[in-house]
């Protein structure tokens, strides 16, 4: 073969080419675009930035009930109220207080209300050593027996603060001991974690070990060509709306145009 | 029969010189395809929703802008983002404070996998719906061993702490040695003197080098148009922090910059519930983080042997 004819063989070679992935594109034989799963908006809850738990001096502060402090509706002034004991030595909770847990402490030496509780005046707190502390006042309580924990607490390395890094900007609120431990049973309380990251297809859930194809839900459409939602979207497209309200709480008004919410939120195969 | 003029019937070595029937019909049939190639290539233009405007494609670079393009940006971001989703949005542009330099620190003795750190920076920084975009990534680790290999973050029990596990959240390390803004080839992304590194969303080119070299898989790419339901629009905002970001361009954690560098504490420490995130100033003797450095066990930098040095650093207590 002549170099002249290498040459246009060559040419027809990467015209013919060409023109196939040309047609290809036109065409759009790359086959449909994937489509978006809808994925729930996570629930407000997960975003609270609420304590566990509420101290009293956020009761007093946010104006609440304080009938729980209020130990002398029941009880009597000056009588300090007799504790009893089971077999074993457990104390028995009276049922006025069935709510309480007694679990301070694996080591049972946490058997006696006294050891927090002021006997002659209900209203306070008491150290071991006999010093007075108020319920507002409670870390210092819980300081006596726990040193180490509480100098973390003071210089902000345990427990939770919000606001301000910058003091001179504003204030940080430094929360109490009592803001997440239940002095009773002080036990950081298990809670239910926030959904995880979102397969991109609900097929790769099974083999991974935590999500599971339940979580994701049966109405996770599957792959459809984009015509033909397109061609549907214009025939539906009021039933449509209904659905996305019903369906889905995702709404991308405004973050794109009108097709593309179609095209997250419906499934086309219904 | 005439002899024929050589200039008219040119010698066939040199067809270029003159056009015949064949090397029209040859040049043409290449020119169609050449064409009809380039007409199909351009075809995903026709779809694309987020054409630049002039403004935008002739804006200067962040480091270059004068406080009045700043303020021109921020008008124009504000009527974008008013545009798209109704909401007025406030944009600043915070510069970082003198002697500031961030470091955050997190007790993985107290961290509990609740994911709550997850959800409050997606709602604080206007991170896309769907497709998902979240900054942090929870792992859970057998206890007894650091191996990032056997770490697992599509966990879902039905309660969180799961016996025999603990949990180690991954965010930007917000390197002092960054080898993500080494590799940019724009100066799209780069350090501030308060240590975040930051990035010109307008500026970034989408090569996603940075992502590759990012030993703590921190960076995330917007492969769509990034979706944000109106109602949880974040309308307080900064240019380098959480103002929308469009399609493909890089976005990571920047210790929600909007908040901080308005001596804020970030989103995921406020939302933490166990008070395992610790942040602040390091420079500040008094500050808790160097509280932290000095007296806890602070053991790990992730990655230590990466050399990145990161300013993130997981303490025990005990």
């Amino acid at each position: 073969m002549s170099p002249g004819g290498k040459t246009s063989a060559v040419l027809a070679g990467l015209s013919a080419i060409f023109v196939a992935l040309a047609a290809g594109f036109l065409l759009d034989l790359r086959g449909p675009a994937a489509l978006l799963y809808p994925i729930p908006l996570v629930a407000t809850n997960f975003l609270d930035t609420a304590t566990v738990r509420r101290s009293y001096a956020d009761l007093v502060r946010a104006g609440d009930d304080l009938s729980d402090f209020d130990c002398y509706v029941c009880h009597e002034k000056g009588k300090p109220p007799k504790l009893r004991f089971d077999a074993d030595e457990h104390l028995i909770v009276p049922t006025e207080h069935s709510d309480i847990v007694m679990g301070h402490g694996s080591h049972g030496r946490n058997n006696n209300c006294f050891n927090c509780h002021n006997e002659n005046n209900l209203e306070l707190l008491q150290t071991r050593d006999g010093h007075e502390v108020k319920f507002a006042d409670s870390p210092a309580l819980c300081g006596s027996c726990h040193g180490p924990t509480y100098r973390d607490w003071e210089a902000g390395a345990h427990g939770r603060i919000s606001g301000y890094w910058d003091r001179d900007l504003g204030e940080a609120q430094r929360k109490a001991c009592v803001n997440c431990h239940n002095p009773h049973s002080p036990r950081f309380p298990s809670r239910q974690p926030a959904p995880g990251p979102h397969l991109l297809r609900p097929a790769a859930a099974g083999t991974s070990s935590g999500g599971t194809p339940a979580r994701l839900g049966n109405e996770w459409v599957s792959r459809v060509g984009r015509d033909s939602w397109r061609a549907a979207a214009k025939t539906n497209l009021g039933d449509l709306a209904r659905e996305d309200q019903s369906s889905s709480d995702f709404d991308l008004t405004g973050a794109r145009p009108t097709g593309a919410v179609v095209e997250l939120t419906r499934n086309p195969s219904r | 029969m005439p002899t024929p003029d050589p200039n008219l019937n040119p010698d066939p070595a040199r067809a270029g010189a003159a056009v015949t029937r064949r090397s029209f019909l040859r040049t043409s049939a290449v020119l169609t395809t050449g064409l009809a190639a380039l007409a199909a290539s351009l075809k995903p233009l026709l779809e694309m929703n987020d054409f630049p405007t002039a403004e935008r494609f002739l804006q200067k670079y962040y480091k270059e802008m004068t406080p009045d393009d700043m303020a021109k940006v921020i008008k124009r971001i504000e009527n974008e983002v008013e545009h798209q989703y109704g909401i007025r949005p406030h944009v600043r542009d915070l510069k970082p404070m003198d002697g500031v330099e961030f470091v955050y620190c997190l007790n993985l003795t107290r961290c509990i996998g609740c994911r709550k750190c997850v959800h409050a920076c997606v709602a604080e920084n206007n991170q896309s719906r769907n497709p998902e975009i979240q900054y942090i990534r929870v792992l859970r680790l057998p206890h007894g061993s650091l191996d990032i290999e056997k770490a697992e973050h599509n966990y879902a029990p039905e309660s969180v702490p799961e016996k025999g596990y603990f949990y180690m959240p991954v965010q930007c390390q917000q390197c002092k040695n960054p080898p993500c803004v080494k590799v940019c080839p724009v100066h799209a992304t780069w350090q501030e003197t308060d240590g975040i590194t930051v990035i010109d969303y307008d500026w970034c080119i989408g090569c996603r080098y940075c992502e590759a070299a990012c030993p703590y898989w921190a960076r995330r790419f917007n492969f769509t148009q990034p979706s944000i339901p109106k109602e949880r629009l974040n309308p307080e905002m900064s240019y380098l922090g959480n103002r929308p970001r469009r399609q493909g361009v890089m976005e990571k954690c920047h210790f929600c910059i909007q908040r901080t560098r308005a001596g804020r504490y970030p989103a995921c420490l406020e939302v933490c519930p166990a008070g395992a995130r610790k942040f602040g100033n390091i420079l500040d003797p008094n500050s808790e983080v160097s509280y932290i450095l000095k007296n806890k066990r602070v053991f790990i930098q992730l990655k230590e042997e990466m050399g990145t040095s990161p300013r993130f650093f997981y303490y025990f207590d005990v």
